[in-house]
This record gives C-alpha cells, structure tokens and sequence, in this order.
C-alpha cells in the first residue's frame, strides 16, 4: 500500500517499485485506487482501467500487470461471490450502490480493499502494489474496516471488514511504504502517517522513501571563483554571476533536503530511501526505468549494513 | 518576474479580483501551496480595506500554522489573524477551519421544520456516522459554509480554499450531487408514504434493503429508513439550498481562482479544472502558478566552451547544478505558457519557490505583496 501527500509522486514511486519487483523476476498486480491517469503508458503498456492489462514483461520472467478497482464493480463481484444471480447483482449494483454506500460509511473503500484482500489470498499475483489515494484520504481509506465495525454489528461486511483489518495487520502480507519529498509539509506528513497507520492501525512500514532528492553537490559550498581555481581555470564575470545566481537556490535547497531528511530520522526509527529528483517534467517509461534502478540500489545500500 | 504585465494598466489583476468579489474560491491539485495562497489573497483585501473571512478545508487539519489557526484549536467560529493590518484604512481578516459535521448540523437545524424533525435527524446513527465521512460531505460543506457567511451579512469578501480534488470537479457538483441524491428512485420510494419496510414492494428499493440486510445486519436496515424517513423531512429545503448555493456559485461577484504549481502533472490537472470552470460556466478571476523554480542566467557561448568537459570537482558540480536547474527552469516555462493559454484573458500570477516556507503573518505578508 502506496500513500503521501498529494503532488509527492507517490503514485511514481508506487510504479517504480512495482517494477523493481518484477525486475526481481516477481507477476506483480500494479493496483491505481482511483484510477490517475497517466500510470499505465508510464509502466509501459495502455491506460489503466477496470479490465486487468499485462502493462509490461521484463526479462528474467517478471512482469507487471495493472487494473483499477472501482467500488461498482468490487460490489458485482462480491455479491457473486456471495451468490446473488446475475440480473438481481446487476438490478442490486446499479441501483443500490451509491444509496448503500450513503447509508454504510466507508464502504466503498471496504469493497475496494476487499477485493484487494481476495486477490491476496487466492495469490493472484505475487505482490499487489496499490496506489492508494492522495493526501487527507489515503488514512481514511486505511481505516475504512476498523471505521465499519463501529457501525455495523453483524453480517458479511463486518467478517469482510474483520478480514481486511488482518490482512494490514499482517507483516507477512500486508506494508505501507510512505513517500515524501524532502520538504517540511510532505515530511510531517509521512511521520504523522506512520503514527496513525503503523503505531494506531497496526499496519506494518517499509522505510520511507523521500522521492525528488536533489543530487548532493558539494562543490556549490564553494563560490564559482574559488570552485574554478580548484580547477586551475579562470572564470569570466559573466560566468560567475550565471553560475552563482543557480548555486544561491542550489545551497538553501540542499540545506533544507539534509535538514529534513535528518528530522525524519530522528523521529521515527524506519530507515530512509532517498530517490532522485529527474530532471525532466514529464515522466515517461524511461525514467521509471531509472527510479526502479534507483529503488534497488538504496534497498540494497540499506541491507549491506547490518 | 511580471514587469511588462503591471505597467500595463488595461490588463485585469488579481488585485481587481479581490477588491471586487464577494466570494472567492480556491482550488486546484494537492501540494501546490493552495491554502497559502488563499491566506494571502486574505491579506491582500484585508489590506484594501475589506472584512475577509478565509474558510480552510483540510482533513487533517494542520496546514493552517500561518492563519494562527493551531492545531487541533480548530473550530467552526471565525479568528482573527493579528498582524495582517497596519492602517486605520485597512479591513479585517479572519480565519476559520470547516468543520464538515457542525456545518452540516446547522443545515439540518435551519432546514428542519421543528427542533424535533432536527433532532430525529442528528440522532439517528447512520446520519451520525456519514456527517462526516459521505463521501463528498467534505465539498458540499465547504459551498454550504460559504454561502452561510456570505449570507450572513458579516463580510464583505469569502474566500473558500477548497478540499484538493485529483477528479478536480467534485466541489462544483456538490449541490448538484445532492439533488440527483435526493431525486434517487430508490430514496424516492424509501421516503414516499409510511411504508413499512415489508410492504415495499418497488424493485429497486428492496434490492437495496435486501443487499443492506444482507451485508450489514438488519439493524442497519432500520436505521437507514429511519435515517431517509427523517431526511424527508428536510429535503425541500436541501434542495432549495442547493440550487442556491449552484446560483451563488455563478453570480457576478463570484471568482473561481486556480492554483497550480508548474510540474507537469499539476498543470495537466489545474487544466481539468480550468475546462470543467469554463464548461460549467463558473466565473474564473484567475490563475496562481506557485512554487516556480528560480531561472539562473544563462552562460555565454564561450563560457559554456570553457566549461564543457570538466574533470571532477567543485566546479563540475556548479556547472552540472547550473544545466540542471537551467533545464528545470525552461520546462517550467514551457508548462506555465499553455496554463496562460488555458486562462484566456484571466489574470496569471507567478509566484517564486521560497527559500523557506511560509509558515507565519510576516510570510503571509509577504506573499501578498507579490501577488499584487
């Protein structure tokens, strides 16, 4: 499970790690919540929707496969599953939905997680990446069984809802990998997160990742002048001035980047993942390549030590 | 950064917008700086001598720090901000954060017929448990809140920071979402007459108990008629307010202002919004590009010669650093050009990424100055 704040890019990086897996040799199910556009071309393969896509093959035998859940048609499937007959699922799902969903709070995520739970258990896939969704809601979306049981006493939902809470208690099936940037707002973010999802829901954490880090460039401690003679070069004025009025934003940048990462650090004891900031705007299936290389090479860093 | 545009006299400015408006609303995508743009269009009336109120919409109720709105002091009752005003010309800004449940408490006070229709409402334990998880509660209180300060007289100006929305349109359809929630065959059944629940015989209202029961329990089954029988009650005026709130939503002194950052995937959905803004014809007062990376100067060519191929080492990082800023900087523009595009002849503002952020008045100030 996939989560941050809104305009961290954790459904970049909840891409990128579906395809470290697979790189891994793993038949990974790249699961968008809400269906961001964008995700499928970025993995490869054509918009995701609600009919599953093989997005992507990776040699070694790995691929990832990508779908949305809607909670329309996670409700269809679970009344199959219950045994409801088609035209009563299809006259009960169309008209019943949004009118079931007012009355039962939470539901929809419930169907939604639900159906996560049940491709879980049959192992449909060797790992289910799940985008879930943005900013304020991914917790709510998180908490949707344990808000259920408050509300409903009996019946399927609350067996549904009992499942779905052990399945993210379980570390051995269920982690949360939180993304930020390495800004104040998105940090405070993921340290809260952690709380309310690890310490209160009980949700296992994969470290951190801080998507977006800048490349540390020590040399820009050093004005243009000085850096140049290291070099044994001479700089021209206009040189100088060009290149100090990028180094001014470079340093404060870079300082703030240590600063939060340390903050981080010192206030909750998952180990951090630093990505990289790419240069370009507008991602594509290349520079996916380039996060997953990245993911791999920061996991691995984080494994030699001890 | 907008040189030409502020000698240029004709062209509309935000300034305009906040001098002129009754109600302004904010929105665009998650992490674009959205509330403390809002806050500092807050500064900016209450500096032209206006009584502004800013309502605030986060589910997690922290961003407010620069609005002296303290974490978990967040009530539904405006504050004033201090420090935001220096003349005896200057107005007064206030802030308050929304709170879903009390707003929609309140609706469900004024539009009940009687204390005990209200009561029979606030009671039940399916509306105590959607107050303020329905889905899409959080954007129709927003435009409910507003229009209950803007009707109440007290302001001269309402800004609203609305809830990010990735599907962008969410809060312009609220009041529209309610009526086709109201209109729902299914609820239509539910509440017409005194039916029992064993004398319902419509199709599509049985499916739905049926699934309810067989889902959750058949106390939640009585609730819930219970819940859309007490509704019923309420309902003419929910639907009144409704198209109230869609009127106000259009009216001459309403501006819709966006807020986007210049990454790519804000714009592609500050653009979404900016479409389904003119679609609806909602009234636009303008664009905010926040969050803009700093454009170095550019090298010369014979400079760039000189400091082509440099071995490793202090300058080799400033150079790299320059090129990839450079390279970020002229994305940027080139993404800021189609939202100006997009804006037509609204104003377009640029706001620069700050060293620090904005996390008290002094900043808020600040931003407020640049805007102008």
């Amino acid at each position: 499970m996939v989560a941050g704040k809104g305009g961290v890019g954790s459904s970049t990086v909840a891409a990128a790690a579906a395809l470290a897996a697979a790189r891994d040799g793993a038949d990974v199910l790249f699961i968008s919540v809400d269906g961001r556009p964008g995700m499928g071309p970025l993995l490869g393969g054509r918009e995701i929707n609600d009919r599953e896509q093989t997005l992507q093959r990776v040699s070694g035998g790995g691929k990832v496969r990508g779908r949305t859940i809607p909670a329309d048609q996670a409700f269809g499937d679970y009344l199959e599953m219950r045994g409801v007959g088609g035209v009563l699922r299809r006259a009960a799902s169309s008209a019943s939905l949004p009118m079931l969903a007012a009355a039962t709070p939470g539901l929809e995520h419930l169907l939604v997680l639900g159906k996560i739970k049940e491709l879980e258990m049959v192992r449909y896939a060797e790992l289910s990446g799940v985008d879930a969704p943005p900013a304020g809601h991914a917790a709510p979306f998180l908490r949707a069984a344990a808000g259920l049981s408050d509300v409903v006493q009996s019946g399927p939902v609350l067996e549904q809802a009992r499942e779905v809470g052990e399945l993210l208690a379980d570390p051995e099936r269920c982690r949360a990998l939180l993304v930020a940037l390495p800004e104040e707002p998105p940090i405070t973010e993921v340290i809260e997160l952690a709380v309310d999802l690890g310490d209160d829901l009980g949700i296992a954490l994969s470290p951190f990742v801080v998507n977006g880090c800048w490349a540390d460039r020590p040399g820009l401690d050093k004005s243009p002048a000085m850096a140049a003679r290291s070099h044994k070069l001479k700089l021209t004025d206009s040189a100088k001035a060009a290149l100090e009025s990028a180094a001014a934003f470079g340093r404060s940048r870079l300082q703030q980047q240590r600063e939060q990462i340390e903050r981080m650090r010192s206030q909750r004891s998952e180990p951090v993942l630093t990505l990289p900031r790419l240069a370009t705007p507008r991602l594509g299936p290349d520079d996916l390549d380039e996060l997953a290389d990245a993911l791999i090479a920061a996991a691995e860093d984080l494994e030699v030590p001890t | 950064m907008s040189d030409k545009r502020s000698t240029k006299r004709e062209e509309p400015s935000l300034n305009d917008v906040v001098r002129n408006s009754e109600l302004i609303l904010t929105c665009g995508p998650g992490g674009v700086g959205k509330t403390t743009s809002a806050a500092a269009l807050g500064v900016a009336a209450a500096r032209a001598g206006r009584r502004t109120v800013v309502v605030t919409v986060d589910p997690a109720r922290r961003r407010a720090d620069a609005l002296g709105l303290e974490a978990g002091a967040a009530t539904d009752e405006p504050h004033q901000v201090k420090g935001v005003t220096k003349r005896a010309t200057d107005g007064e800004l206030w802030a308050l954060m929304l709170d879903a449940e009390q707003t929609f408490d309140r609706l469900v006070r004024e539009q009940a017929g009687s204390r005990k229709q209200a009561d029979a409402v606030l009671n039940n334990p399916v509306y105590q448990a959607i107050s303020g998880s329905l889905s899409g509660a959080q954007e129709y209180m927003a435009v409910e809140r507003l229009h209950q300060l803007h009707a109440s007289g007290d302001w001269d100006l309402v800004i609203v920071d609305t809830p990010p929305s990735r599907h962008a349109i969410d809060l312009l359809e609220a009041p529209d979402r309610l009526v086709a929630f109201l209109s729902h065959p299914v609820y239509r059944t539910l509440t017409v007459g005194q039916r029992t629940f064993a004398r319902i015989t419509d199709a599509a209202s049985s499916m739905f108990l049926w699934a309810v029961k067989r889902l959750a329990g058949p106390q939640i089954v009585e609730d819930t008629i219970q819940f859309f029988r007490s509704l019923a009650n309420i309902e003419s005026g929910l639907r009144h307010r409704a198209k109230q709130v869609s009127r106000l939503l259009r009216g001459d002194r309403t501006s819709f202002v966006v807020v986007s950052s210049p990454r790519a995937e804000a714009v592609g959905e500050a653009e979404h919004l900016l479409d389904a803004i003119s679609e609806k014809e909602f009234p636009l007062g303008g664009v905010v590009i926040n969050l803009i990376h700093p454009q170095p100067a550019e090298l010369s060519d014979d400079d760039e010669e000189l400091l082509a191929d440099l071995d490793a080492g202090p300058l080799a990082d400033h150079v790299a650093w320059h090129a990839e800023l450079s390279r970020l900087a002229q994305a940027e523009r080139d993404e800021m050009a189609s939202l100006r595009r997009m804006a037509n002849s609204a104003p377009v503002i640029e706001l620069p990424l700050l060293d620090v952020d904005i996390h008290d008045v002094d900043g808020l100030v600040g931003l407020a100055d640049r805007m102008g």
